[in-house]
């Protein structure tokens, strides 16, 4: 066979000419060099790995709860906050009494606050009696100090390509904050959808976004409505549903089948609210729930080996080029032992979701509660496990990237 | 606290570093490991892969990039990606083979067609002539011209770079005869009817540059390769594909350090000897792989920047961008029987004037190019019972990008989605948008991101036919401006994919490993 483009000799010749041309080419262009692309820039703008924040303020919501607003470092690289769709959470990023900790926050200020010089970000955090983290914020975090936090995170937000435009969020005590991004975004126009707000509180003195949520609702009646449900023994409160949240409560208020339904608490509050969402026969696809960080006792889960509950094993670590050698609770996640030893390891959401502490799991066993396993296939496959859910049931040995 | 920080720093010297756990990074690794070398890899994200991965949402796991892995071949007929992974590096994968090669569909009014094509050379000329009555013998004889090229650049390979001339132009004078065209210059040599040449160069996307500035050489190649080896995805995702490289270069010695990004290619009198990484490691090394572009590392890594010869920035300056991609996710809760999809891959495209369809990567609209992959099709547990994945590709002119600000980035991108959306759903006859439970759209954006790529994109320099596989294969001497540095990926001179991709990175690897035995290293 013989193929000829344009005659044997012109297409040799232009097989030859392949080198000169090339060489021409670039000798003819320009030495200069390029900086950062466009398209980085605007990656960088959006998805910081490291935001440099000072705390600007701080507010008394309730008894328990504190916001705490954060604007940018202007002696800091980064310079602007990072926008982000309501719903979205930081991973705050504490020292508390000199070990580095992480810990996933919502945003309970909305996207449209990010934006220009006096751009903020609010977290609001009630505090745990037995919690060292919050507690530390509580007594430590004044105006002026420093904070370091992740871009925005998560997946909870409204998403009009799957999400319907009428928005059934459940809350639950403090899981309020993400919903009161969203309530601000809504009222504001930046976010294009109707909120009914279904809000659990089990003090009547402790609900936080009280006020400001009937604000927002008497503003924009026809987009936000507010339905407080006490769970109190006793409450002098009349404009409020007594008890749970119940499914006769959603179909009383909700637009059932037109809904997409964003749940957001504590823990025992997902127990109850599936059972209850569960009767209404809805598709997956219209329940959105946000992840709720640390187990409160993973002893108690069924699938948990009870015999080693109170056992503590030998965590190996390998970071970089070095092991540590450090004790690992079985109840508390590989994430927490590794931190102890303040190794600084990276994390984000706690939950299982992100992958952000992915580790590979060398030796030994862990055990990981299969509603939390957010890990893919092949990561199972070859051993490796996020730390943030996995709890030693052995000595173990793990090698960690590094944190930032 | 301090102590702690210091003792996790890398202090150890290494044979050889390879920037970024690409494809080509990590074929390059896994070839220095199997062979004895002292490697470090170094990735800035906390996953292996670059654009060879997985990411979960929901009950869904979603393949980041993988349409079709070109020249994996089965087991008892290798191509030379299974061939390297199996026989030189010790690495078996559960592979799939993809049920069909593609369904193209062409929309616009006037140019409607809707034809599936099987591989296998046989097979595919036969139902291009049942498509295409009267086109047997000038699309066999094109096909017989890939294969040529299949051999000549087979040849090439063996001979190290120094082929007979006598041989070439004996056996393989067709090659060098279409080196220098366009893949629409040698189609019309070979006098193909228009009809049958939209089937011949579906998938021209695969690649980027139209048909009018495409070189004939790599799509020949691909083309021959696909025909003959068909197409397999890892069962798991690209990710088992990432992860078992990962495992295999620790098992070998190798040493896998994610999180952790290269900031500087330390250099001395014009050559690499060591390298400062984004976690404040400086890394001595007299060799350096590297998975980022020219592009990247001549503007950005090199150290002292005054080391850069001017020749090499013109090169980069010279040479023609990649496209970037946009893919929309989707997890829908119907399974693709329930949905009426067929196939794994459809090409939905307006039409075949891929000049004509390129321009269309050049606004902030939806572009009138869809590479679909049905992956429940190829896998079907690959999602939970009751639901499957689809997911759609379209490429953009990066630059096109450049001016949406962080406040409007989710309302252009969804935009867009939602067209792209749309025009699938009327190409296929399927309601999609009802059905979705997981979505995510990714955009240039995100590919910056995740790899650092330099404006984004997926694929690297264009092969026009000047600077195509063989021009950049006779100039490797010309651009190569430092001794002990390597490129491999989809930069590289092999372009772009990810066969082509992933093989640069045992080639990277053959060369630097001709050096360290040259420099007295004692290998296996």
């Amino acid at each position: 066979m013989k193929v000829r483009v344009r005659g044997y000799v012109r297409d040799m010749l232009a097989f030859r000419n392949l080198v000169p041309k090339r060489k021409k080419r670039i000798a003819s262009s320009p030495a200069s060099a390029v900086g950062v692309d466009p398209i980085n820039q605007l990656a960088r703008r959006l998805h910081p790995g490291i935001q440099h924040l000072v705390v600007a303020g701080v507010r008394d919501e309730t008894r328990t709860t504190k916001t705490f607003k954060l604007v940018a470092d202007p002696n800091s690289p980064t310079r602007e906050l990072a926008y982000f769709r309501a719903g979205q959470y930081l991973s705050l990023k504490v020292e508390v009494n000199g070990v580095r900790v992480t810990r996933p926050y919502s945003i309970s200020s909305a996207p449209f606050e990010t934006l220009g010089d006096d751009g903020f970000y609010e977290v609001t955090v009630r505090r745990r009696k037995d919690g060292f983290f919050t507690t530390s914020i509580w007594e430590n975090w004044k105006v002026g100090t420093k904070v370091r936090s992740s871009g925005p995170c998560g997946a909870f937000y409204h998403e009009p390509l799957r999400d319907a435009a009428k928005i059934v969020g459940l809350a639950g005590g403090s899981g309020i904050t993400p919903f009161r991004s969203m309530a601000r975004a809504i009222a504001r126009g930046e976010l294009e959808a109707e909120l009914l707000l279904l809000y659990g509180s089990s003090d009547d003195d402790d609900v936080v976004f009280e006020a400001e949520l009937s604000q927002l609702a008497r503003k924009t009646p026809d987009k936000i409505r507010v339905v407080h449900v006490s769970s109190a023994a006793r409450t002098s409160r009349k404009d409020c549903e007594r008890g749970f949240i119940t499914a006769d409560l959603i179909r009383k208020y909700a637009d059932v089948g037109n809904s997409s339904f964003f749940v957001c608490g504590p823990q025992r509050m997902y127990q109850f609210v599936d059972a209850q969402l569960a009767t209404l026969d809805l598709p997956r696809k219209r329940i959105r729930r946000e992840v709720f960080g640390e187990l409160d006792d993973v002893t108690r889960l069924a699938g948990f080996p009870r015999e080693v509950a109170g056992s503590t094993f030998s965590l190996k670590a390998n970071v970089g080029e070095v092991a540590v050698e450090v004790p690992a609770k079985a109840a508390e996640t590989v994430l927490v032992a590794l931190e102890r030893a303040n190794l600084a390891p990276p994390s984000e959401c706690r939950s299982g979701e992100c992958g952000f502490c992915r580790a590979l799991l060398v030796s030994g066993d862990v055990y990981i509660a299969p509603d939390n396993d957010g890990r893919r296939a092949a990561d199972k496959r070859f051993g490796y496990v996020h730390p943030c859910v996995s709890y030693p049931i052995t000595n173990i040995e793990v090698t960690i990237p590094r944190g930032a | 606290m301090a102590e702690r920080t210091a003792q996790r720093q890398l202090q150890r010297a290494y044979d050889c570093v390879v920037v970024g756990a690409g494809n080509g990074g990590l074929a390059a690794a896994a070839q220095l490991a199997v062979k004895g070398a002292d490697v470090l890899l170094l990735e800035r994200h906390n996953l292996p892969g670059g654009f060879a991965t997985s990411f979960r949402r929901g009950r869904f796991e979603f393949e980041v990039s993988l349409h079709q892995f070109c020249d994996v071949g089965s087991p008892t007929s290798k191509g030379g990606v299974r061939q390297f992974l199996e026989d030189d590096l010790g690495v078996y994968l559960d592979w799939v083979e993809i049920p069909e090669a593609f369904r193209m569909i062409l929309t616009d009014p006037g140019q409607e067609m809707d034809v599936t094509m099987p591989y296998g050379v046989e097979q595919f000329i036969a139902a291009v002539e049942k498509e295409v009555p009267g086109s047997r013998a000038s699309v066999t004889k094109y096909v017989e011209l890939c294969r040529e090229i299949i051999e000549a650049l087979t040849y090439l390979g063996e001979s190290k770079g120094n082929p007979d001339r006598r041989v070439l132009m004996k056996k393989y004078a067709n090659f060098l005869k279409t080196c220098a065209y366009t893949a629409d210059q040698v189609a019309e040599a070979l006098g193909i009817p228009e009809r049958a040449l939209k089937i011949l160069h579906a998938q021209w996307c695969y690649i980027g540059p139209p048909t009018s500035r495409l070189n004939f050489t790599i799509y020949g190649a691909m083309l021959y390769k696909f025909l003959t080896t068909s197409a397999y995805i890892p069962r798991q995702r690209s990710h088992e594909f990432a992860l078992a490289l990962d495992a295999r270069i620790r098992e070998k010695g190798g040493h896998v350090e994610y999180n952790t990004g290269v900031d500087e290619i330390l250099t001395k009198n014009g050559r690499v000897v060591g390298v400062v990484t984004s976690k404040g490691d400086r890394i001595e090394t007299g060799h350096v792989i590297s998975n980022a572009s020219p592009t990247l590392v001549y503007n950005h890594l090199m150290s002292p920047k005054s080391a850069v010869p001017q020749a090499a920035l013109r090169s980069c300056n010279a040479r023609v961008g990649g496209t970037s991609a946009m893919v929309v996710y989707l997890g829908l809760d119907a399974t693709l029987q329930e949905l009426g999809i067929n196939e794994y891959s459809y090409f939905v495209y307006g039409n075949m004037d891929t000049t004509a369809m390129y321009e269309t990567f050049n606004t902030l609209a939806a572009p009138k190019v869809q590479a679909v992959m049905c992956l429940n099709n190829a896998i079907p547990d690959c999602s939970p019972p009751g639901t499957s994945i689809v997911s759609t590709t379209t490429l953009f002119r990066p630059e096109v990008w450049k001016d949406v600000s962080p406040r409007d980035y989710v309302k252009v991108k969804n935009a867009i989605a939602a067209d792209l959306i749309a025009d699938l759903e009327r190409a296929l006859e399927v309601p999609l948008s009802k059905h979705i439970e997981e979505i995510e759209v990714a955009t240039p954006e995100t590919y910056a991101r995740y790899t650092g790529s330099f404006n984004g994109v997926i694929y690297g320099y264009e092969p026009e036919p000047w600077d195509s596989l063989i021009p950049r294969m006779m100039m490797m001497g010309d651009d190569k401006h430092f001794e002990g540095l390597e490129f491999c990926g989809g930069f590289a001179f092999r372009c772009h994919g990810y066969s082509s991709s992933f093989m640069s990175g045992q080639i990277a690897a053959l060369l630097t490993l001709r050096d360290l035995i040259e420099e007295g290293k004692a290998l296996q």
